[in-house]
C-alpha cells in the first residue's frame, strides 16, 4: 500500500519554538507514533528535587526573616519543577550516567533561590551554580510565589533529565497535532466566481485542472488562513453545492510548539532519532514474549 | 490563588503571560472603561495564546494570593 511509495518530509514553517511540516506516504499508525514520541519521549531538563531552608533566615545586613510562605512548600516545589529550563540535549539521564546515579555535572544542574520579601519571586531568580551554568530558565518572568514582609525564600534545587512519560514537567512540546492534507475542490462550470478566487489566493495554495479549481488551507505562510475565511470568498464558494472537501490520507500535516527548553528543530530531530528505538522495543518483545 | 505556570490541558507555559495580560487590561481600564471582548481576544492573540485551553487559564483566573498572604 502506501509504504511502497517514497516517504517525504517537507517543512512548511519554522520558528524558534514552533514548527509545521508535512510527511507523505506514511500510515496513521506511524504518524501517531511520531506524535506520541514528540509528546512523551523527548528528554529535557527539569527541576526534580527542591530543598527548603527552614527556620530563621538572615540576609547580609543581619535582618531576620521567616521561612514560612503563603503557600505550602509542596506547591512551591511543584511550581519550581514546572519552569522550563534551557536544555543541553547531550546531557545524560541520571540513572544511565557514568556517575552511577550520584549526580555529576554530566547529568545534574543545581540552582538556588535567595530572595527576601516583600515582593514576588520570579523564575529569573533561579540561579544555576553547579553543572552547566548556561542552563537558565527560558522565561525569567514566571511568578513562583509572593513573599510578605519579613518572609524569605532560601532554596536549593537540582535539575535532572527526564521524559514526559514520567511527569508533565519533562514535556517539551505542547499542542502536538496532525491532520490529513485537505483540498477544497471547486467545480468551474457551476461556480461563476472561480476566476476571482483563483486570482485572489496566493499561487502556492491554488491548483487547477480543466474542470476543477483546488484550494488547500494547509497554507504556506502565516496570514493566508485568515484570507481564506474572508466573507467575499465564502460567498463565492458557498453559493451553490459543488464544493467538495477532499482529504488525502497519505499526506499528514504536523504542527507542534515547544516550551523553549529545546528549539523546534532540535525536538523533531530527537523525535525522529528516538522513534525507531521505540519501535525496536516493540519488535523485540514480540520475538521474545517474556 | 496564584497563576498556574502551565496550561492544565496542553502544558504551554502561561505563567508569565498573565502579568502581561493584566497590564494591558489595566491600561484600558485606566481610560475609564472596561475592555471589550474583542480587545481581550486581541490581547490574547498577541500573547500567542492560540488554543482555548490556554485562553481559559488566563481569562478565568482570579488572583487571590494577596488574600492568603496574612495567613502564612
Amino acid at each position: 500500500m502506501s509504504s511502497t511509495r517514497e516517504q517525504k518530509i517537507s517543512i512548511m514553517e519554522v520558528r524558534d519554538n514552533f514548527m509545521r511540516f508535512e510527511i507523505s506516504n506514511i500510515t496513521e499508525g506511524v504518524a501517531n507514533a511520531l506524535r506520541r514520541t514528540l509528546i512523551n519521549d523527548i528528554p529535557k531538563l527539569a527541576i526534580d528535587k527542591v530543598v527548603f531552608r527552614h527556620g530563621q533566615i538572615r540576609d547580609s545586613m543581619g535582618n531576620v526573616f521567616d521561612s514560612s510562605l503563603p503557600l505550602f512548600d509542596e506547591i512551591v516545589a511543584h511550581r519550581i519543577g514546572l519552569i522550563p529550563i534551557k536544555t543541553d540535549s547531550k546531557m545524560n539521564f541520571r540513572e544511565e550516567c557514568s556517575c552511577e546515579g550520584r549526580g555529576c555535572s554530566l547529568c545534574t544542574v543545581s540552582y538556588n533561590i535567595d530572595k527576601t520579601g516583600p515582593g514576588e519571586v520570579y523564575s529569573g531568580d533561579l540561579v544555576p551554580f553547579t553543572g552547566n551554568v548556561e542552563l537558565k530558565p527560558t522565561d525569567p518572568f514566571i511568578p513562583i510565589i509572593k513573599l510578605g514582609p519579613k518572609q524569605a525564600l532560601l532554596v536549593t534545587a537540582e535539575a535532572t533529565m527526564g521524559t514526559g512519560k514520567t511527569h508533565a514537567k519533562w514535556q517539551v512540546t505542547s499542542g502536538v497535532s496532525f491532520k490529513y492534507h485537505r483540498e477544497f475542490k471547486i467545480n468551474k462550470d457551476e461556480n461563476e466566481g472561480w476566476e476571482k478566487v483563483k486570482n485572489d489566493y496566493p499561487k502556492s495554495v491554488v491548483g487547477e485542472t480543466k474542470e476543477f479549481l483546488t484550494i488547500t488551507d494547509d497554507y504556506q505562510q502565516r496570514g493566508v488562513m485568515n484570507f481564506i475565511n474572508t466573507s467575499t470568498h465564502r460567498s463565492v464558494i458557498n453559493q451553490t453545492k459543488p464544493v467538495e472537501i477532499m482529504e488525502d490520507k497519505n499526506r499528514f500535516i504536523f504542527k507542534f510548539e515547544t516550551d523553549g527548553s529545546l528549539s523546534a528543530k532540535e525536538t523533531i530531530k530527537i523525535a525522529l532519532l528516538r522513534l525507531p528505538g521505540r519501535l525496536n522495543i516493540l519488535h523485540e518483545s514480540i520475538i521474545s514474549p517474556d | 490563588m496564584i497563576i498556574p505556570i502551565r496550561c492544565f490541558s496542553c502544558g504551554k507555559v502561561i505563567g508569565s503571560d498573565y502579568r502581561r495580560f493584566e497590564s494591558e487590561i489595566n491600561q484600558i481600564r485606566s481610560r475609564n472603561r472596561e475592555p471589550t471582548s474583542d480587545e481581550i481576544s486581541a490581547i490574547m492573540d498577541g500573547l500567542g495564546l492560540e488554543r482555548y485551553c490556554c485562553r481559559r487559564m488566563i481569562l478565568s483566573h482570579i488572583e487571590l494570593i494577596d488574600e492568603i498572604m496574612p495567613f502564612s
